[in-house]
């Protein structure tokens, strides 16, 4: 079946008799073996990121016959209405949130399950969970488990009013006195709550790769660490365990720090940017802007200063492997 | 690690871990619970887990007029039923498979001729080939998305199955993982094949197509999980035509047009979406734990 399309691009090179060792027909079939994905890679990958630059100069709407150049409009805009630098300030708080926390917790959970005597699979398989399951989903049931109302949180959070928690929590005897939050409506907890949901889904994609991580580590190294003095657990994890995780926590870095610049799923669902554009992101500007509204110059822009942001990020990355992080 | 690991620390450590978990599991119990409720039961978060399942009277089929008695339902099988009534969950459901099945297809065609070209095959320009698909590497998807929807638009083809495939047909991590892989496979395989008269073509498909099942199966995996999970694309490129609903579109819809009266239904909705890879998760978790992070091979 799917054979048959792939044979149709090579039968030129399937035709020529089958000349012993010869160069030439496996060098024909090198060009029609890498042809497809030349040109898909050009017309899907490459020209976009070129179309993207160009028209981030523009005040191009789909409809519209023609366009006007507008120079750097566009990045103005970005940079002093308030609408983006909110959406500026958003992502900056999604990313510096969710990254330290889930890299932190993913590290912490691996590191405690991996000194386990048992059950340490049991702990990761539920820890991986919701990497697994659609994120858009799970968002809509956090929703409905954070309804100010009807919610599983608010009702057990109700639950515990009357009890010593008033007295130990100023916050918790303002909630039971008036209301508990009302999380993703409130614009003092959206964009946290929006955090806490990211944090949840991603850091047991860091468990795994640290654990991963982990079983690099040598075991002579922690014996060679003892006969030197380095007793207490926190010894040994600064002086063995955290340099030898260097590469881990470079790459790991770099790919929550990505993620989170993309986050989508869970803003659209749920709270829309909103309150008071607390929670708009960028990934949620550009559809919002680009798509729903029609701006696709804007919307250009900012998938730009987003490019501009990764590029960056993954540079860094491979500076700081090839640079540092070698066993210290 | 080293010894001492006391009975009160490794406690302890569990005590940790589990408070993570029941936090990491609550928005599962409370789809799987409310799944399986009445109404009125989770309005008031009573019935336990399982609810207590008494019948209970749909006022939806009272208003179209029927008898009262003729209304009776179960709630968990209500719910279940209704998140198929609603809305065209089976097409939605299909339309997932098709997705993300011709998605992974397409790739696999076209990346694997291209890795064993570009690891055992000798033509001039290979080098500046893998150097594209080095770069290519750096280009986030999200980054790309805009473009690829006006180009989409100008060709007239949002809202169609090509605009939910096309868009992810090349894989330039595909290439760069097979390319990897091929290069440990032994050269004197390859020669002894072209001995016995196979052409390259052959040789790609019978004889380094079967050593590279494993890596390829972690890509499959890789694949499936990123594009059945996957929601902002198909929310930009399908914007009217229902009958091309991914399944998070399509829990997207009920959602967005709910009242609030049918989170059961809603919440079994999201089950049903979540449970095929949950299951396939569940079953073999080695593989999907190593088809999830290949990320961490680049």
């Amino acid at each position: 079946m799917a054979v048959d399309v792939a044979a149709s691009s090579a039968l030129p090179v399937a035709v020529q008799p089958a000349r012993r060792r010869a160069l030439a027909p496996a060098s024909l079939a090198g060009y029609a073996f890498v042809a497809p994905a030349i040109l898909l890679m050009l017309v899907i990958l490459v020209a976009p990121v070129l179309i993207a630059a160009a028209l981030s100069f523009t005040d191009y709407s789909l409809g519209n016959p023609g366009f006007d150049w507008v120079g750097t409009d566009n990045y103005e805009k970005m940079f002093s209405r308030s609408t983006y630098t909110k959406m500026l300030t958003a992502s900056a708080t999604y990313v510096l949130v969710v990254v330290p926390a889930s890299i932190g917790l993913g590290l912490g959970a691996a590191l405690l399950i991996n000194s386990l005597k048992r059950f340490g699979d049991f702990y990761k398989t539920i820890y991986f969970l919701p990497v697994m399951a659609a994120l858009l989903a799970m968002a809509i049931v956090w929703e409905f488990s954070l309804h100010p109302t009807v919610g599983i949180v608010n009702q057990t959070l109700e639950s515990g009013c009357g009890t010593f928690l008033e007295q130990i929590s100023d916050w918790y005897a303002a909630g039971c006195a008036r209301n508990f939050p009302l999380w993703f409506g409130d614009r003092d907890y959206a964009i946290w709550t929006i955090c806490f949901i990211g944090i949840w889904q991603g850091f047991g994609f860091n468990m795994v790769l640290y654990l991963a991580g982990l079983t690099g580590v040598p075991r002579e190294l922690y014996q060679a660490a003892a006969i030197d003095g380095a007793d207490s657990a926190w010894d040994r994890f600064r002086l063995v365990t955290w340099p030898m995780l260097g590469p881990t926590t470079i790459f790991v870095l770099t790919i929550t720090t990505i993620r989170s610049f993309q986050v989508f799923d869970t803003v659209e669902a749920i709270t829309g940017g909103g309150p008071s554009k607390t929670t708009y992101v960028m990934m949620f500007a550009i559809y919002e802007k680009a798509i729903q509204h029609n701006l696709i110059g804007i919307g250009a822009a900012i998938t730009v200063v987003f490019l501009a942001f990764v590029l960056f990020l993954t540079f860094l990355q491979r500076w700081l492997v090839e640079r540092r992080v070698h066993y210290t | 690690m080293t010894g001492h690991a006391s009975p009160f620390s490794e406690a302890l450590k569990h005590a940790v871990l589990i408070i993570g978990a029941l936090i990491v599991i609550l928005p599962f119990y409370v789809m799987v619970s409310y799944s399986l409720k009445a109404p009125h039961e989770i309005e008031t978060n009573t019935g336990g887990f399982f609810g207590a399942q008494e019948q209970m009277v749909d006022e939806y089929c009272v208003k179209l007029g029927n008898a009262r008695e003729d209304c009776l339902e179960t709630p968990a099988i209500f719910n279940y039923t209704q998140a198929f009534k609603k809305a065209p969950l089976l097409r939605y459901l299909a339309n997932g498979v098709i997705v993300t099945a011709s998605i992974f297809l397409i790739q696999a065609l076209v990346a694997l001729p291209c890795a064993y070209a570009l690891a055992k095959l000798k033509f001039w320009g290979r080098d500046m080939v893998f150097g594209m698909v080095l770069v290519c590497l750096l280009i986030p998807v999200h980054a790309i998305a805009l473009p690829l929807y006006i180009m989409l638009a100008k060709l007239g083809l949002t809202n169609t199955y090509a605009s939910l495939v096309v868009p992810w047909t090349i894989s330039v991590f595909g290439i760069f993982l097979m390319r990897q892989f091929f290069k440990t496979v032994p050269d004197d395989l390859i020669d002894a094949a072209r001995m016995d008269g196979m052409n390259e073509f052959s040789i790609v498909w019978k004889v380094m197509l079967p050593t590279a099942i494993p890596a390829l199966l972690a890509f499959a995996i890789f694949s499936v999980v990123a594009h059945w999970n996957d929601y902002f694309w198909p929310r930009v490129v399908i914007t009217g035509d229902r009958d091309l609903y991914t399944p998070p579109l399509g829990l997207r819809e009920f959602r967005g047009g709910s009242d609030g009266s049918d989170w059961g239904a809603m919440m079994a909705t999201a089950m049903i979406i979540v449970t095929p890879l949950i299951v396939a998760f569940l079953m073999a978790q080695k593989r999907f734990i190593e088809g999830i992070t290949l990320t961490g091979m680049k």
